[in-house]
């Protein structure tokens, strides 16, 4: 049935369906790719219809592997917020390929989306990509991910106010002593926002002489074993004395609580993180992570929509609310808009919950009751 | 028997060619059985590095092989595989069983008929002069070569033009003493030339700049006769580095080429590289080996004198091999060792890739199979690790694809790391005709290394460069493998080292053959 309906759009779309039927069946079996290609021709012809109908925008989204769980959220919210406007979702998956993701933005461009959302695979490999985009004039926002181009519109969180997040968190939990700092992988340009970030914050107590850098590294591959393996250094290079840990992620956090725990420090030690890591939500319920501070994708998705819709409406990047002129570490200037995140903590693990981001039997696993008002 | 072999894949190769599809190949894991028990292992400086050489020490035409243990000693084994048979290995001492070794890489140095080792290591690099009977002693000093310092992890020789002593390239990783901060911290990697008019080298001049490099190959890219030197470097820790190519001409002093002449620059997790003429244009195409995605490099344009600028054909090809294709996991591969070889015989060149998480990271896979992609009539290639049987899951690093028990079919080691290496026989049936080579010039450089074969068969050409280096850590030498399809028979000339082109010569399939330069092919037989 799908097939005959098939063949009855492709009279009206000629040009459109072929393409899309190829593309999409690369390096897939062959009966796999039959029946996805039938799938999405079908899709496109009832985005494309009822896109003419409304006289909407066709808002074309780049995953870069949209197998990985947590862009289903992304999505959900984006699907919403752009049928809401009137507008059409169509959508490409790279795969975790940076090269087949050149060719679905060139599909999409094909199947004529007035605006592009790109989660880019390698930001160093999309450029002919996007600049093919700015080319025919289509609005590009580079989601999550930055694509170094001065003509495309940049949206994420705020790094550095997640540094700023985690550094206050933890300063007022100890607001003088010893402070270590695990930093990211110095590979990633966020290392930097989020460690500077954490300095503004802490700045005046560390020039008045309150709190003392005692340790400071930067974590290879923000791998957890060597956040760990960093964090017993600078234990022992201060005979354990340290009193807080500013920590960049909720995977460094575990390497840090981790190497705390064997000194018997686990929990006497505030230390901080973010993305809102299902083990790290469990150790802020158990007292042993100070602060997690979480990005909510259905947030990002939301604005992503609402963005690319206005630029496909043809209102001007730097006129988009809350726009900021951002330099990027290439030393370009870009339009950006950066959204806040929030900082959980135990006081405030049920609005995780509440969102379904994570059930409380996972965030509570393990918890006294009566600890934590959350796990109650 | 043999002809009766043929007659049978010659009907098999003609059914799969109408359906399109690749004959596919049965590789059975002999691990176990074979005696080889090697491991390599260690911590962050051997996260990358476990290569293994495969070479004929004891002049038997059976290849043996040295893996690298990392922090362990090497592992040596000698080959007691019979034609045909089950593969056999037997653990051995012959002086290569040194410490702290990523890779090794073999090649005849003084031209002595011996096939000597280099050794690459974390630490002082050693070469190995090959006494025979499988026996080595350390020739640093009597070679005059500098084994450095550093984390070494690339190697590639040439023998420059007019020279009787190999150019050897060295490529090292990161500076190991800044393990807190590795970031830009690149060691430089060296270029050991000859002391001139003498048979040792002279002290190293440092290739500058360097982007902490995992593969290196002399290769000559454009055909003038003068290879270059390719480098594949790691992004994970250079700071505004890139792919290299350096143009190496005798008496010069190495030239990187420019973004002017036509090189664009290209960041990768560069792991590793094979090379093959796989457009069949006449030119070498670069298989590099990095993280997600993976790259196969065709010139842009070729002509007589073509520009050093390369396109991607990776996607187009079917070889990104970005992720595991089977298994449960869909975050991206990790890919390492590469080597182009035939393993079906059906005269095209197939494409092995070593797969394995670099260490934990989380963002990549950690189960991640190995591919084994089976080139195609139209020169696009199909995925058949599974299928074929070699889909390990361990965390692949080095390899070599050899035909180790001298049947004519290309067999499988893989090294690991932190796990037992494997080992794989190839047991296709049904395979097509083959021809295996071995090359000796005369005087120096006796293994020609450098000079190019050409095989035809009807109107089909199959070329093959002549090279010391490239794919993760390790490298053969010994027999060259050709599969010829339904072909009875094959004509095949050599383009000797620096330009002259041997005749064409007229030989029977499934056969091993010695060529020498001004001679007919001497067909070899192993010893049954």
């Amino acid at each position: 049935m799908s097939h005959y309906f098939f063949e009855a759009r492709k009279k009206e779309l000629p040009t459109v369906q072929p393409k899309i039927a190829r593309r999409i069946g690369a390096g897939r079996n062959i009966m796999k790719t039959f029946a996805a290609a039938m799938l999405a021709g079908a899709a496109l012809s009832f985005a494309l219809v009822s896109q003419a109908a409304a006289e909407g925008k066709i808002i074309g989204v780049s995953w870069s592997n949209f197998q990985e769980e947590r862009w289903k959220t992304d999505e959900a919210a984006m699907k919403e917020a752009i049928e809401a406007a009137g507008d059409s979702y169509i959508s490409a998956d790279a795969q975790s390929s940076a090269s087949k993701q050149l060719t679905d933005v060139e599909a999409l461009i094909t199947q004529g989306a007035n605006a592009l959302i790109i989660l880019a695979q390698d930001a160093s490999a999309i450029g002919p990509a996007v600049e093919k985009a700015v080319n025919e004039g289509i609005p590009v926002i580079a989601y999550d991910r930055l694509i170094e181009n001065e003509n495309a519109f940049y949206l994420t969180f705020d790094n550095k106010e997640v540094g700023r997040m985690q550094a206050r968190e933890v300063y007022k939990v100890q607001p003088e002593g010893n402070y270590a700092f695990i930093k990211g992988s110095s590979a990633d340009p966020n290392a930097d926002f989020l460690f500077s970030g954490q300095m503004e914050v802490l700045k005046e107590a560390i020039d008045s002489g309150k709190i003392k850098n005692v340790g400071e590294a930067y974590t290879d591959g923000w791998l957890p074993a060597n956040a760990q393996r960093n964090m017993e250094q600078i234990l022992t290079t201060n005979n354990n004395e340290v009193d807080a840990v500013v920590a960049s992620n909720d995977g460094t956090a575990g390497g840090v609580v981790a190497a705390l725990q064997a000194q018997g420090l686990a929990g006497s030690v505030p230390v901080s993180g973010q993305d809102g890591d299902h083990a790290a939500l469990n150790r802020v319920a158990l007292g042993t992570q100070t602060v997690s501070v979480w990005k909510d994708a259905r947030d990002l998705g939301k604005n992503a929509a609402e963005i690319a819709s206005q630029l496909a409406d043809g209102t001007a990047m730097d006129e988009i609310p809350d726009v900021v002129q951002f330099e990027t570490p290439g030393g370009l200037t870009m339009n950006s808009v950066f959204l806040t995140p929030v900082p959980i903590t135990k006081d405030n693990l049920d609005v995780v919950i509440d969102a379904g981001w994570v059930s409380k039997d996972v965030v509570c696993q393990g918890v006294e009751s009566g600890s934590v008002a959350a796990c109650d | 028997m043999r002809f009766a072999a043929t007659v049978l894949s010659c009907l098999l190769l003609a059914s799969s060619a109408a359906a399109q599809e690749p004959a596919l190949p049965r590789f059975v894991d002999e691990t176990g059985p074979s005696g080889l028990d090697a491991t390599f292992a260690g911590e962050w400086e051997f996260m990358v590095g476990g290569g293994v050489a495969v070479f004929d020490c004891n002049d038997d035409g059976f290849q043996d092989m040295l893996v690298a243990g990392g922090q362990e000693r090497a592992s040596f084994f000698r080959n007691g595989s019979r034609p045909g048979g089950r593969l056999s290995f037997e653990r051995a001492e012959g002086g290569l069983e040194l410490n702290m070794v990523s890779g090794a890489w073999p090649l005849d140095i003084d031209s002595d008929g011996h096939v000597d080792v280099a050794l690459l290591r974390v630490g002082e690099n050693v070469l190995m002069r090959g006494l025979g009977g499988c026996r080595f002693e350390r020739a640093n000093e009597a070679w005059g070569f500098d084994g450095g310092d550093d984390w070494s992890t690339a190697f590639a020789a040439t023998w420059e033009k007019g020279a009787g002593w190999p150019t050897i390239a060295i490529g090292n990783y990161v500076d190991r003493a800044k393990e807190a901060f590795p970031w830009g911290n690149c060691s430089d990697n060296r270029l050991h030339r000859p002391e001139s008019g003498e048979r040792r080298f002279a002290p190293p001049s440092a290739l500058k700049p360097s982007y902490c490099t995992l593969s290196m190959l002399f290769t000559d890219w454009n055909r003038s006769g003068t290879p270059s030197l390719r480098v594949s470097n790691d992004r994970e820790y250079y700071k505004g580095g890139q792919e290299q190519l350096w143009r190496v001409e005798p008496g010069r002093k190495p030239v990187l080429y420019t973004a002017e002449e036509g090189w664009k620059p290209l960041k990768i997790w560069g792991m590793g590289i094979a090379g093959h003429d796989v457009t069949g244009d006449g030119y070498p195409d670069y298989f590099l080996t990095s993280m997600a995605d993976n790259k196969l490099q065709t010139l842009t344009q070729g002509g007589d004198e073509p520009a050093p600028d390369y396109k991607d054909i990776a996607f187009a090809s079917g070889v990104t091999a970005h992720r595991p294709y089977t298994g449960s996991e869909v975050k991206p591969s990790t890919a390492w060792h590469a080597e182009f070889q035939d393993v079906n015989n059906d005269g095209r060149a197939d494409l092995f890739v070593a797969k394995g998480n670099v260490w934990e990271m989380p963002d990549f896979a950690q189960h991640d199979p190995n591919n084994l992609l089976l080139q195609k009539a139209d020169g696009t290639f199909v995925e058949a690790g599974d299928r074929a049987g070699v889909a390990s899951m361990r965390t692949g690093r080095g390899g070599a694809l050899a035909d180790l028990n001298l049947d004519g079919l290309v067999d499988l080691v893989v090294v690991n790391r932190n796990q037992p290496a494997e080992l794989w026989r190839n047991a296709s049936q049904g395979a097509g005709g083959w021809i295996s080579l071995r090359l000796s010039g005369d005087g120096d450089n006796r293994d020609a290394t450098g000079a190019w074969i050409e095989v035809r068969t009807g109107d089909h050409v199959q070329r093959r460069e002549v090279t010391v280096g490239g794919g993760h850590a390790g490298g053969q030498i010994g027999w060259i493998h050709f599969g010829l399809g339904t072909a009875a028979e094959a004509e095949l000339r050599v383009l000797w080292p620096h330009g002259e082109a041997g005749p064409w010569q007229r030989v029977s399939a499934n056969a091993f053959y010695d060529l020498k330069r001004d001679h007919e092919p001497e067909p070899w037989t192993p010893a049954p």
